[in-house]
């Protein structure tokens, strides 16, 4: 089978067990509590509560100890046993109805042709009934989400079928946490937003796939649910049918967002993931200030307070999730609840809307906190990268670490928009800089985008203060909402040059920025629909022709087009990793010789030598040392064409191949993973790759090639406990 | 009262019942031609001494040539392989390496010292060398070998030089392919041998701890080769095949002294043994192994026969009769007949064993106890049913010499059966002259091939012209690590093994230890491991070995590899021969010409029905994802 195809096999599982947890179970079981839910708040309702409870779940069995599959799988049928125990009546009826069928059939009464004609008839008469009903008034909506799908699958697909390894550096790091997991060692580097591995952890063990596995693919379903929240958000806000298609459209296929603001998609890393609990946090907190009367009282009004509350726990929900998965995204739900704030004014700061409000956040924030808390007050430190970021909102200067990601653009930066040094104490100065932060960090270098860009959040702020005029104030102040949180979104940008305190990495809110753009389009085009056709029925065709115009201006101005990112692992070498993990049975031992990454992929499984240590080992062969591997098998893994491995995600292919010249060179000294980094690199591949020539030379039946591709190859040495081969071999580099 | 229907019924069904149970008796009975020896053909109609194939000595084209004359791009061609002796020709290690030269039709050249060497050591494909015939001391012998390996020629060291050369001597080391001599004496409670060297996959012989040992391995103490020698760490480049398990030291096993290794220049291997594992007929397995370890392939032709003999088995003389009265309650026909005989049967069975029954008509042919013809009629009867075959055994218990015993046979034969046509002849230990002797009696008119035991005896060969010797590798009853080493160095040389079990032990027991019910479980233990180990060799009779004989030795034959494809060319015989394949992480997909069977990894067995021969080669084990 090709690898390709096995990663296509592998999406598919991944996904289905994501999807059937964190969407199919709670819709199954809360169903009938979110039926007053429109169905895009029903399907944001169902993917919070589920990752809300297997989020909970791991880290109440981590820090239990007791983490396993048995124990996460009787926790996750826990509330459905529950249900059935309250409702044990209809339980056992529908039990019994359904054993009375069974035994029908199985006692012949019913033949087997006539049940598939009796279920057959039945799904036809649910197809042409409530099914073709639902689809009769839905269809384009219908057409139009697929092709959603399909650009989605497209523009992300082919990365993730393509490119077999990690797409970001920190993956390994990722790989690393989630692996002690399995051994009930949360937080094993110190304490950190846990959210994300809690939910690969749950994948891994309930469903056996291993973790490597899902860091590989685990990518695509996310992005998916990224842009599903997305526009699940817009089909609640817009009073247009089909403008959402219009922002999303743009937002996935126009080419004028510069490639960091939707990079970071191509791997499933925590922030990204944290985005998808953000715009529910936002909806469910505009929804409940779109509630009138929510003191109870009789009749309606009780309802409505029952609803206002259902709204104010999944608003604490998703606000937990935020943090609980990584804390730029809570940041960034906390800018846009200060959108909210200025935008819904009139209603947010009334005391019982306020006192409740603040009171579901803040709960939603200890329940994030808890589990750290715990962790933090039984003696676990604080990860690394948390007192990183607590050091870079309390300087509030410039970070540091801006040298990577847009490195590539550094050089195009313009010396006059470089310069924070001017004067800036006009507003024209300060627009100006912001105009020249987004031109830099969210636009592929075009000052006519960054105005543009800017330029709709402005008509966006207006437009909600027109809606305020024209008395649609909770509609009006949606448009303000966005609007101020992604004028404060680009202010932040900024804020190195306007000499603001600086939330978090400069280059990540371009992410968010990118994020918001296509609510900020959608918006806007469904408010100028509204405006023209106000509640009558052709807003609709508005809509459409909006997103017709929005196609033809993306087709005109450029589209953008699928990437596949130069992967921190070569496909060669995860390709090996899988078949070496399929054919070797347990209990036999295999190392791996390689650079880092596979030492966490193969956790559990084999052992890893690091290359760098290997050929060290190597340079003291005229001390008498010999260097064993005391396993079966030994790979060596080698990359003809080393890898740039930068420290951003790039697409750049590497070109230097393993040369003499690179042999020649004396071996990296620095520690870590600075012998991996480009030209150390491939200083460290020449040296391998010689050494495996030199060996093969003197083992030539022992020393088989495994596999090998123009920019790949490994070795396989096979031998057993008693006459290990020693490789401590003179290849003419290493005296 | 019975209704006529119901009489007719019954009388039906009694009436098949009678048919079963005794006409298809009579009828097995009267169809059994167990008067004839089925094995029977006169010997001048299979090759025989004449056919047989000698190698041409050709002194050019020695090694293994790329592109080649008349070879296509890629191809190598495997030109006639020539192996220099240098070594006294007396040494059992020479003898050894001149056997495994001629069976593997390699040319052969024998010299006594490496300074009459010349300039053949450079040509040569191998130098098997005997270390005694080489002056450590002489810079220009130690220069002359480094010569010959940086020319291409793998030099196999028989022995070592004295450990004090060895520590002495830096160059000597870097040679051998020795890091450091550890200890100049050690001594070893057993030997480890590593897989995928000699057939029959790893194993350790290990002195026996545990109290019960004996009764399952009676005799396992004898070993291969001396447990003391010195302990020598191997150096970069080695790759181990055999180490010695130190005594009681708490040591990494990889630093477990070295028995068996090579040592790689990259042009050429340099093989050392540490001991005498090669001093005997062992060294022809070795020699193999290391042949398959010199190229990418190896091919070879070999016999492809597992023998089973039971010699002096049955005896038809109702002799000692006290003592087999006292031990079974029996006599000997009965023992032979209600306790061997089904418990032999029954397990060379289950391991797909033909057995070849050396029957003696008497043990002691001085007294009175004269040999039943009923019981001779009888024997022939069964062993014609389970595809044994009946030879005769030159041995007794008296005195009476094998002239005499043969012509007392002879007489008895005439007398029950009118004559029988006897193919092989078990003659033991018995010296040449007399086997030859013997040959000469009526008794022995038809016999084809004699099967001899002892060290001295050639594995395989022309007795006389027309009558092959095959040897006996071991004692089935008498388990030995030495014993277990000969069977895996034949099994690998020559596909061939042969156990005898001798079942006089039972009739005339010597000690407690010949009862059957110990001497039947060692036999089962012996058929049990080699049966299982070495299953994928065809069984065989003594005289169907004889035929494989035969044509082993009559054939030539040569071969070529262009990329994944060996073409191999069988000439001087007709009818199938075999082949043994082995590779490196290689595997056969297609072969056209015969067919093939895995021995194990990376060994495969072929069986040749055509002169030209195509095999395909692939990876031995495919990736699963691409």
């Amino acid at each position: 089978m090709s690898m390709t195809m096995l990663t296509v096999f592998q999406i598919i599982g991944v996904s289905a067990a994501y999807f059937g947890v964190t969407l199919a179970l709670p819709w199954i079981l809360l169903g009938g509590k979110f039926a007053q839910l429109r169905t895009a708040a029903r399907f944001m309702a169902c993917f919070v509560t589920g990752n809300f409870f297997c989020m909970n779940l791991v880290f109440l069995l981590q820090l239990l100890h007791i983490s396993n599959r048995f124990t996460l799988v009787a926790g996750t049928l826990a509330p459905f046993i529950a249900v059935a125990v309250r409702r044990r009546q209809a339980c056992l009826s529908a039990l019994e109805k359904g054993l009375r069928s069974l035994r029908v059939v199985s006692e012949g009464e019913m033949g087997v042709k006539t049940l598939m004609l009796r279920t057959g008839r039945r799904m036809r008469k649910m197809s042409s009934g409530w099914l073709g009903e639902w689809l009769s008034s839905r269809w384009p909506d219908v057409l139009l989400t697929l092709g959603i799908l399909g650009m989605l699958l497209y523009i992300y697909g082919v990365n993730a079928v393509n490119v077999y390894g990690y797409c970001s550096s920190d993956m390994v790091l990722h790989n690393y946490w989630i692996n002690y997991m399995d051994q009930n060692r949360i937080f094993v580097d110190g304490v950190y937003p846990f959210g994300f591995h809690c939910i690969i952890y749950y994948l891994h063990e309930v469903f056996s796939v291993p973790v490597y596995v899902l860091l590989r693919v685990f990518a695509l379903p996310q992005t998916l649910m990224i842009h599903m929240a997305l526009f699940a958000f817009l089909k609640l806000v817009c009073k247009s049918r089909y403008t959402p298609y219009v922002g999303l459209t743009a937002y996935i296929m126009w080419g004028i967002l510069y490639q960091y603001t939707y990079y970071r998609y191509y791997a499933p890393l925590p922030q990204e993931y944290g985005m998808m609990f953000v715009l529910p946090a936002v909806y469910f907190a505009i929804a409940f200030l779109q509630k009138k009367d929510i003191l109870s009282g009789d009749g309606k009004k009780k309802k409505t307070a029952k609803d206002a509350r259902l709204l104010l726990l999944l608003f604490a929900a998703s606000v937990s999730l935020t943090l609980t998965v990584h804390f730029y995204d809570t940041i960034m739900a906390g800018l846009l609840c200060g959108g909210i704030a200025v935008g819904f004014c009139f209603r947010c700061f009334r005391w019982r809307y306020l006192r409740r409000l603040v009171l579901a956040g803040v709960t939603g924030i200890l329940i994030a906190v808890l589990p750290m808390a715990a962790a933090y007050a039984m003696g676990t430190p604080l990860q690394g990268s948390l007192h990183w970021g607590m050091n870079m909102i309390s300087a509030g200067g410039e970070d540091k670490e801006d040298s990577g990601e847009n490195a590539q653009k550094e050089e195009n930066k313009s010396p006059g928009k470089t310069e924070a040094g001017v004067s800036w104490k006009s507003l024209g100065t300060k627009l100006d800089h912001v105009l020249g932060e987004m031109q830099y960090y969210v636009t592929n270098d075009s000052r006519a985008a960054a105005e543009f860009m800017l330029g709709s959040v402005g008509v966006l702020l207006a437009l909600g203060m027109l809606w305020y005029i024209l008395r649609r104030p909770d509609y009006g102040a949606v448009l303000v909402s966005v609007g101020v949180f992604m004028g404060i979104a680009s202010i932040l940008q900024a804020s190195a040059k306007l000499g603001l305190p600086q939330l978090m990495e400069v280059s990540r809110y371009s992410v968010y920025i990118g994020y918001g753009l296509p609510i900020v389009w959608s918006l806007c085009a469904d408010a100028a629909v509204y405006l023209l056709f106000r509640e009558r029925k052709g807003i609709h065709i508005g809509g459409l022709v909006m997103l017709g115009a929005a196609c033809a201006v993306v087709l005109l101005t450029g589209l953008r087009k699928p990437v596949c990112i130069s992967a921190y692992e070569s496909n060669g070498a995860v390709t090996c990793v899988t078949n070496i993990l399929r054919e070797n049975p347990k209990g036999a031992t295999w190392t791996i010789c390689s650079s880092n990454d596979e030492r966490q992929m193969i956790w559990g499984e084999g052992y890893h030598y690091e290359m760098i240590q290997f050929l060290r080992n190597l340079q003291k062969i005229g001390e008498g040392v010999s260097v064993t591997i005391p396993t079966d098998t030994v790979y060596f893994f080698i990359e003809k064409v080393p890898l740039l491995y930068l420290d951003y995600m790039n697409t750049i292919r590497p070109e230097k191949k393993v040369s003499l010249k690179g042999a020649a060179t004396e071996l990296p000294k620095s520690g870590g993973i600075l012998p991996y980094i480009e030209e150390e690199r491939w200083v460290t591949m020449s040296h391998m790759y010689y050494w495996a020539r030199a060996f093969q030379e003197l083992y030539p039946n022992e020393m088989e090639v495994y596999y090998e591709t123009d920019e790949f190859i490994c070795y396989r040495v096979r031998q057993n406990g008693y006459n290990l081969y020693d490789f401590a071999i003179d290849y003419g580099y290493n005296k | 009262m019975i209704s006529r229907r119901k009489f007719f019924s019954i009388t039906l069904l009694m009436v098949t019942v009678l048919f079963l149970c005794m006409c298809l008796n009579n009828l097995k009975d009267s169809w059994n031609d167990y008067a004839v020896n089925k094995y029977t053909e006169t010997a001048e109609n299979y090759p025989s001494k004449i056919n047989m194939y000698i190698p041409g000595g050709s002194e050019e084209d020695s090694v293994r040539q790329e592109g080649a004359a008349g070879a296509t791009a890629g191809e190598t061609v495997i030109a006639r392989r020539k192996v220099v002796c240098v070594g006294d020709e007396e040494e059992l290690c020479m003898k050894a390496a001149e056997e495994w030269a001629a069976y593997t039709k390699r040319d052969i050249a024998k010299r006594p010292s490496l300074a009459a060497l010349g300039d053949e050591g450079t040509a040569a494909e191998m130098l098997v060398i005997d270390p005694a015939c080489v002056d450590w001391e002489s810079d220009r012998e130690i220069g002359l070998l480094t010569e010959c390996v940086e020319a291409g020629t793998h030099l196999v060291f028989c022995g070592l030089p004295d450990v004090s050369v060895i520590k002495g001597d830096a160059q000597v080391r870097e040679l051998l392919g020795i890091r450091k001599v550890l200890e100049e004496e050690t001594n070893v409670s057993g030997f480890y041998l590593g897989e995928g060297f000699l057939l029959g996959g790893e194993t350790i012989y290990l002195e026996k701890e545990s109290p019960d040992a004996d009764t399952f391995l009676p005799g396992s103490e004898a070993f291969p080769g001396e447990r003391t020698f010195p302990w020598y760490l191997p150096a970069s480049g080695t790759k181990v095949y055999m180490r010695g398990i130190p005594e009681g030291a708490a040591v990494k096993t990889e630093n477990y002294p070295i028995v068996m290794w090579r040592k790689s220049f990259g042009t050429a291997y340099v093989f050392a043994v540490n001991g005498s594992f090669m001093e005997g007929m062992e060294g022809m397995g070795i020699l193999s192994a290391m042949s398959a370890e010199m190229y990418s392939y190896e091919i070879y032709p070999v016999l492809n026969a597992r023998n089973i003999l039971l010699t002096g088995y049955p005896s038809l003389a109702d002799e000692n009769a006290e003592e087999m009265e006292r031990l079974y309650s029996r006599s000997v026909k009965q023992v032979f007949q209600e306790l061997l005989w089904p418990g032999i049967s029954t397990i060379l069975e289950k391991y797909g064993y033909k057995a070849t029954c050396m029957m003696t008509p008497q043990y002691d042919y001085s007294d009175d106890e004269l040999p039943d013809g009923k019981q001779l009629e009888y024997y022939l009867k069964i062993f014609n049913e389970h595809f044994a075959e009946v030879g005769l055994s030159g041995l007794c218990v008296s005195d009476t010499s094998a002239g005499e015993k043969l012509r007392e046979d002879y007489r008895f034969f005439q007398d029950v059966l009118g004559g029988y046509d006897m193919v092989s002849f078990y003659a033991g230990e018995m010296p040449e002259e007399e086997i030859e002797g013997a040959l000469q009696e009526e008794m022995l008119a038809s016999a084809r091939t004699v099967i001899r035991e002892g060290p001295e005896a050639e594995i395989i060969g022309f007795l006389t012209d027309h009558v092959t010797v095959q040897r006996v590798l071991g004692d089935g009853l008498e388990y030995t690590y030495k014993n277990d080493f000969l069977i895996r160095s034949m099994a690998t040389a020559l596909g061939y093994s042969s156990m005898s079990f001798d079942m006089s032990r039972v009739a005339y027991p010597d000690e407690e230890g010949d009862a059957w019910e110990q001497l039947s479980r060692a036999l089962g233990t012996t058929v049990a491991t080699y049966g299982e180990e070495y299953g994928a060799f065809n069984s065989t009779t003594a005289s169907e070995c004889d035929l494989r004989i035969r044509q082993l030795l009559a054939l030539d034959y040569s071969d070529s590899r262009t990329d994944d494809v060996i073409r191999l060319q069988v000439e001087g015989v007709t009818g199938p021969v075999w082949f043994v394949l082995r590779t490196h992480n290689e595997a056969i997909r297609e072969m056209e010409g015969g067919s093939w069977e895995e021995l194990e990894r990376d060994a495969y067995l072929l069986e040749v029905t055509e002169k030209e021969v195509t095999l395909r080669l692939g990876p031995a084990d495919e990736r699963f994802y691409e």
